[in-house]
């Protein structure tokens, strides 16, 4: 089950102001509350963030929202966080924070599949690339569909799992659960 | 016994310190008269040195300091539509005709002097600054349409500052003007001045002791700016002024921040401002400066 939470909306609930900026680190903390709230209420396998209708986005409300959410859901039960609806600024915003951070989350942007933004490595990159274009596949597969070695795809498949960006079955990894 | 301060002719970041000497020890112990009548200019930083300086006397229950406006009717004037004496008439006892606020177009001021007290503020700033902004950085200073956000975001970071560190409130202002003698281009300045404890103050708890005997106003400023380090030991923290310095460069912009005793500036190819001064006048909490230069046709 997918539940898309709309940010723009949980900005102007938190402010009571037709603000379309989130700006400032209480700002973004009352904003993360709330989207806290709404995923304990829920059983979704997976978040997805809609940043639309946000206009400016800074750094403190990426780091208070998108960092510390991801930070948070580390310790939870398995749930998917990705994030839509981001203009190219605001990729910028968020890229810096989880960089800084030393994380990485997936964004779907308007043309074409899933990107991730944040601390990715190369390898971690071109595999979750290459999962979320041709689908299921093992590590064998990927080894094979980039010409790496078995440990090579291995690692970077088991990274991608670890920070939750594929998910993992059997001997199997699938594109994350967006549709 | 009154101690009479000159307000420098041309009052910006290069004189400041000359101004920040008058008050002599801090906080001064006389009455104090700060004379602008004969200022021709100020920077937004100029505007809110006096500004601060204002409320800083206050804060220390210093008597009411006097100011006397300057004479020039066109510098009254621009100072009014900067909104300063907005605030300086209830820091400052006025002397000298203040002429009222004429409704007016566009114009180079971009936000008024504004005080920034809670996160609200910032919300407003930012709010009130976005289409002022768009038309100059992009209509008059040629940089792409997304540097607007990025401006944006710079003058977000900078006035959270205040909020999160300051200890009590501060101001801002944002103004474009011709750098006719250091540059010969457009330029958008934005300022930020507070009157709370400064960075050496803010930082001293958490980062002294890495410094040892070096710790200062100056290496102070170097761990925020350059380091990336904040008084919070959540390691979200500090990232806003490094975004800021990156996109600077990016612009050939240029950042100052003064605190204490102390001055740190990033330094453009186009300016010839010393990286770091230090034992400069005292004065009190922090004044941030940054300027965005127009682009060339070449970049």
């Amino acid at each position: 089950m997918i539940e898309t939470i709309r940010v723009g909306h949980l900005l102007r609930e938190t402010v009571a102001a037709p603000y379309r900026n989130l700006v400032t680190r209480p700002t973004g903390a009352a904003v993360r509350t709330r989207i806290e709230a709404a995923l304990a209420a829920s059983n979704c396998l997976t978040a997805l963030l809609d940043f639309s209708g946000i206009e400016l986005l800074d750094l403190s409300c990426a780091d208070e929202i998108v960092a510390k959410l991801l930070l948070a859901d580390a310790d939870r039960p398995l749930r998917y966080v990705v994030l839509q609806g981001l203009r190219e600024d605001q990729h910028e915003a968020i890229d810096h924070v989880l960089t800084h951070h030393r994380l990485v989350a997936a964004v779907l942007s308007g043309n074409g599949g899933p990107r991730l933004l944040g601390w990715a490595s190369g390898d971690a990159r071109a595999a979750f690339g290459c999962v979320c274009d041709r689908g299921q596949l093992s590590v064998i597969d990927l080894a094979i569909a980039l010409g790496w070695s078995e440990e090579r795809a291995r690692d970077a498949l088991d990274d991608l799992t670890r920070h939750r960006l594929l998910r993992a079955e059997g001997e199997l990894y699938y594109p994350l659960p967006i549709t | 016994m009154t101690r009479v301060i000159e307000v420098p002719p041309h009052f910006d970041d290069r004189n400041f310190d000359q101004f920040a000497a008058g008050f002599g020890t801090w906080p001064p112990e006389e009455k104090i008269l700060i004379d602008a009548r004969g200022a021709q200019w100020a920077s937004p930083y100029g505007l809110l040195g006096l500004i601060t300086a204002g409320q800083a006397l206050a804060e220390a229950k210093r008597e009411r300091p006097l100011l006397t406006v300057p004479l020039n009717e066109d510098v009254k004037r621009y100072w009014v539509r900067a909104g300063f004496f907005r605030y300086a008439a209830e820091l400052f006892e006025l002397h000298g005709r203040v002429p009222k606020p004429l409704a007016t177009g566009p114009s180079d001021v971009l936000l008024d002097v504004t005080p920034v007290r809670a996160s609200e503020d910032v919300h407003s700033v930012v709010d009130k600054i976005s289409q002022s902004a768009s038309r100059i950085l992009h209509g008059e200073l040629g940089l792409e349409l997304k540097a607007t956000l990025r401006f944006s975001m710079a003058l977000s970071e900078a006035c959270q500052n205040i909020v999160e560190h300051a200890g009590t409130s501060g101001w801002v202002a944002v103004q474009a003007y011709t750098f006719r003698r250091r540059l010969g281009r457009r330029v958008v300045v934005i300022a930020v001045s507070d009157a709370g404890i400064g960075f050496l103050r803010s930082l001293e708890s958490t980062h002294a002791k890495r410094f040892g005997e070096r710790w200062g106003d100056g290496a102070a400023l170097e761990a925020a700016l350059i380091q990336g380090v904040s008084r919070f030991r959540d390691p979200g923290r500090g990232q806003g002024l490094a975004f800021i310095k990156r996109f600077l460069d990016q612009w050939r912009g240029k950042i100052s921040i003064r605190s204490g005793t102390a001055r740190l500036a990033i330094v453009p190819p186009w300016d010839e401002d010393v990286p770091l001064s230090e034992h400069l006048p005292f004065f009190p909490g922090a004044q941030v400066q940054i300027i965005i230069p127009a682009q060339d046709a070449e970049a």
